[in-house]
C-alpha cells in the first residue's frame, strides 16, 4: 500500500487533487481510497487531503501520520506547516515550486521533487496569478515521480471529473509529468508496513493551553495591507474593525499591521475614513 | 495615542482560523473588550470551536468550555451553579452559539436557561446559517436566500421559509436584559456589552455577524454590510431592559433594503417582486418596533 498526504490551501484543489488520483488508480485497476482532513477548511487556510493506493481493498480508515509521500502545492506552506511530519525514510517530497529539488529540505533519505505546477498551470490559462488551479500539473508530476498511476489514467480520471477546462487540465498533467524534476525518477517505494505509532505530544491533559498566536496567519493573505502614515489621523478605525487583532499601535500612537497575523481581509482599507490603507498584491 | 472609543484590551488572540473578513470573530474580540477576564465562556459546535480551540491551541485568553451542539444553555446553567458553590461572584458566565445552535439545535437548553432564570449571558452570533459545516440552511437564514440546501435553479428559489424572530422568542421569557448588537458599530455594542455585563439574571445578546464565503461578498466589505443591515432596517438596533424596548440606532430614513441585497450574491437570484416583497416585511418589523417603543415609553413604571 502507499499512503499519499497532500497539503494545500483552501482552493487550490487539494482535496481534489486526492481524488482524482484515487480515480485515476482506480482507472489503472487498482483499490484507492481518499478524503480531505476534516479541519479548517477555510479560503486560503492550510488544508490537508489523503490517498491511499493498493492492489487489494483498503480497511484502513484512519488519517495517514506517516505516508510514503508527501505533496505539497502551495510553497508557502514550507514555512508555516510542518509538512515532512511522520514521513517514512525513503519517502518522496513533491513541491510545487520554482526551485531545484536539491534546494528542498527534506528529512535524511527522503528523496526530493519539485515542479513548476503555477507556471504551468498559468500557461494554460487555468486560475488567476493570485490563485493558479495547480492541482492537475503537481498529479502528472506525482505520476512520473512515483508510478503510483500512469499518465494515461491521470488523463481520463481529468476528462471524466475534473469541472471545468478538462482539457487544459490535462495538457496541465502532462507538463507536469515531462518537468518534473527529481533527484531520481524512477520507480519509488517499496512498500513499508504501516501501523507505525503516531507521535503524541506528552504530558498535557484534554485542556488546550496553547496560544493560538503561536500560529501565523500570514500565508493566509494574498494582498497585503500597507498604512500610508503621513495621511494617518490615528482614528484607530483600522484597529477597532480588525477581526484579527492584526493591528497595533507604534510609540507615537500610529497604527502598525502584525504582519504574522494579517489575512488581508482588506476591512482597514475599505473603513479607513482617510484612505491611507492600500492593499498590496503579495506571492507566497 | 488617540483616544479609544472602546476599551483598549484585547482577551482574543490574533492566530484563530477564522475565515479573512470573519464577522464572527469580530464579534467574539469586542464582546470580551467588554466583558473582562473574568469571564468563561462556553462554546458548543460551531465556526467558533474550530475557529479558537483546534487542539492544543487556543484563541481566548480567558477558559473556554467546548460543549455539544444543543447544551449550551444548559452548560452556562451547570457553570453557574458551579461558581455559586465556589463563591465565584464576579465571574461573568458566557454562552457562546451560532444561530444554529441556538434557534434549531439549542433551543430548548435556551429557553430552559432563560425559565430557570440563569445569572448568565447566552450570546447568539448570527451569520444565518450553518456556516462550519458549508453553508447549510437554518432557522435563522432569510426568506429566498441560496445556501447549499436551498438552492437557486429552476422552480427553487432559495429558502422558502423566513428567519425565525429570536428576539420575539427569548422576549417571551422576559430576560433580565436582551438586546441586537453589530460589530458595524462597536461604541453601541461596547455599551450593550457592558450594561449587560452590570445586570443580574438571564441576559440575551443577538449578535450580526457577516459571513463574506457563506453570503458571497468581499471579505473587506464585512463592517459596510453590517452598516447597511441596520440602516435599512433588515437588522434594527435595540435593547430590551426589564420589558421596555429602547432602540438604539435611529436615522432620519430607512435605507432602500435593496442596497442591502444587491451587496450579497446570496440574494443575487431576486426579482424586483422580491425585493419588494422584502421591503415590505421589513418596514413593518420596523414600524411595529417603534410603536412597541412608544408604548413602552408611556407605561408607567
Amino acid at each position: 500500500m502507499i499512503e499519499i498526504r497532500f497539503h494545500g490551501r483552501g482552493g487550490q484543489g487539494a482535496v481534489l487533487a486526492s481524488e482524482l488520483l484515487a480515480q485515476a488508480a482506480f482507472l489503472d485497476g487498482k483499490s484507492p481510497q481518499s478524503f480531505p482532513f476534516f479541519g479548517v477548511e477555510r479560503r486560503g487556510a492550510p488544508v490537508t487531503a489523503y490517498t491511499r493506493i493498493d492492489d487489494r481493498p483498503v480497511r484502513l480508515r484512519t488519517s495517514i501520520p506517516n505516508p510514503d509521500v508527501v505533496v505539497v502545492l502551495d510553497p508557502g506552506l514550507l514555512g508555516t506547516t510542518r509538512v515532512t511530519d511522520g514521513i517514512r525514510p525513503h519517502g518522496l517530497l513533491l513541491v510545487n515550486t520554482p526551485k531545484s529539488s536539491e534546494e528542498l529540505e527534506a528529512p535524511d533519505g527522503v528523496r526530493r521533487a519539485a515542479v513548476d505546477a503555477t507556471k504551468i498551470a498559468l500557461s494554460h490559462g487555468l486560475g488567476t496569478p493570485m490563485m493558479p488551479i495547480v492541482n492537475t500539473a503537481v498529479l502528472g508530476a506525482l505520476a512520473r515521480a512515483t508510478g503510483v498511476v500512469s499518465l494515461e489514467a491521470l488523463s481520463r480520471a481529468i476528462e471524466q471529473f475534473v469541472p471545468r477546462s478538462p482539457v487544459e487540465n490535462r495538457l496541465a498533467a502532462r507538463d507536469g509529468y515531462t518537468t518534473v524534476r527529481t533527484v531520481e525518477v524512477g520507480a519509488l517505494l517499496s512498500p513499508l508496513p504501516v501501523g507505525a505509532p503516531v507521535p503524541r505530544p506528552s504530558g498535557e491533559g484534554p485542556i488546550a493551553v496553547v496560544p493560538s498566536e503561536t500560529i501565523h496567519t500570514a500565508a493566509w493573505r494574498t494582498f497585503t495591507p500597507k498604512i500610508h502614515l503621513e495621511r494617518c489621523t490615528k482614528c484607530n478605525f483600522c484597529w477597532k474593525f480588525c477581526p484579527d487583532d492584526a493591528i497595533e499601535f507604534d510609540p507615537q500612537g500610529f497604527p502598525r499591521i502584525r504582519l504574522a497575523y494579517c489575512k488581508g481581509c482588506g476591512i482597514c482599507a475599505a473603513e479607513c475614513p482617510p484612505k491611507t490603507i492600500e492593499m498590496l498584491e503579495t506571492l507566497a | 495615542m488617540a483616544k479609544l472609543t472602546i476599551p483598549s484590551q484585547e482577551l482574543m488572540y490574533s492566530g484563530h482560523a477564522a475565515c479573512p473578513g470573519c464577522g464572527g470573530a469580530l464579534a467574539m474580540r469586542l464582546l470580551l473588550k467588554g466583558l473582562g477576564p473574568r469571564t468563561i465562556v462556553s462554546l458548543p459546535a460551531c465556526c467558533w470551536t474550530v475557529i479558537g480551540t483546534p487542539y492544543p491551541t487556543t484563541a481566548l485568553r480567558v477558559g473556554i468550555l467546548d460543549n455539544p451542539f444543543e447544551a449550551t444553555g444548559a452548560s452556562i446553567s451547570g457553570l453557574r451553579a458551579a461558581a455559586d458553590v465556589l463563591g465565584m461572584k464576579d465571574v461573568n458566565i458566557v454562552g457562546f452559539a451560532g444561530d444554529g445552535g441556538t434557534a434549531d439545535i439549542g433551543l430548548q437548553a435556551l429557553s430552559g436557561m432563560l425559565e430557570r432564570r440563569t445569572n448568565a449571558i447566552y450570546v447568539m452570533y448570527d451569520n444565518e446559517a450553518y456556516m462550519n459545516t458549508g453553508i447549510q440552511r437554518s432557522g435563522e437564514t432569510p426568506w429566498g436566500a441560496w445556501t447549499t440546501t436551498t438552492p437557486v435553479s429552476g422552480d427553487l428559489h432559495g429558502k422558502p421559509e423566513p428567519k425565525k424572530d429570536m428576539m420575539g422568542i427569548v422576549l417571551a421569557h422576559r430576560p433580565a436584559y436582551a438586546a441586537t448588537l453589530n460589530p458595524a458599530y462597536p461604541e453601541d455594542f461596547d455599551r450593550k456589552v457592558e450594561r449587560a455585563r452590570d445586570i443580574v439574571g438571564p441576559r440575551f445578546l443577538h449578535i450580526f455577524a457577516p459571513c463574506p464565503p457563506g453570503w458571497k461578498f468581499d471579505s473587506s466589505e464585512t463592517i459596510a454590510l453590517g452598516r447597511l443591515a441596520t440602516d435599512t432596517g433588515v437588522f434594527p438596533l435595540y435593547e430590551v431592559v426589564d420589558g421596555r424596548l429602547a432602540i438604539t440606532r435611529k436615522t432620519g430614513a430607512l435605507k432602500p433594503v435593496e442596497e442591502y441585497l444587491h451587496a450579497q450574491g446570496r440574494f443575487h437570484h431576486f426579482t424586483p417582486e422580491d425585493v419588494a416583497k422584502i421591503q415590505a416585511q421589513v418596514r413593518e418589523s420596523w414600524d411595529r418596533l417603534v410603536q412597541r417603543e412608544r408604548e413602552d415609553l408611556s407605561r408607567p413604571h
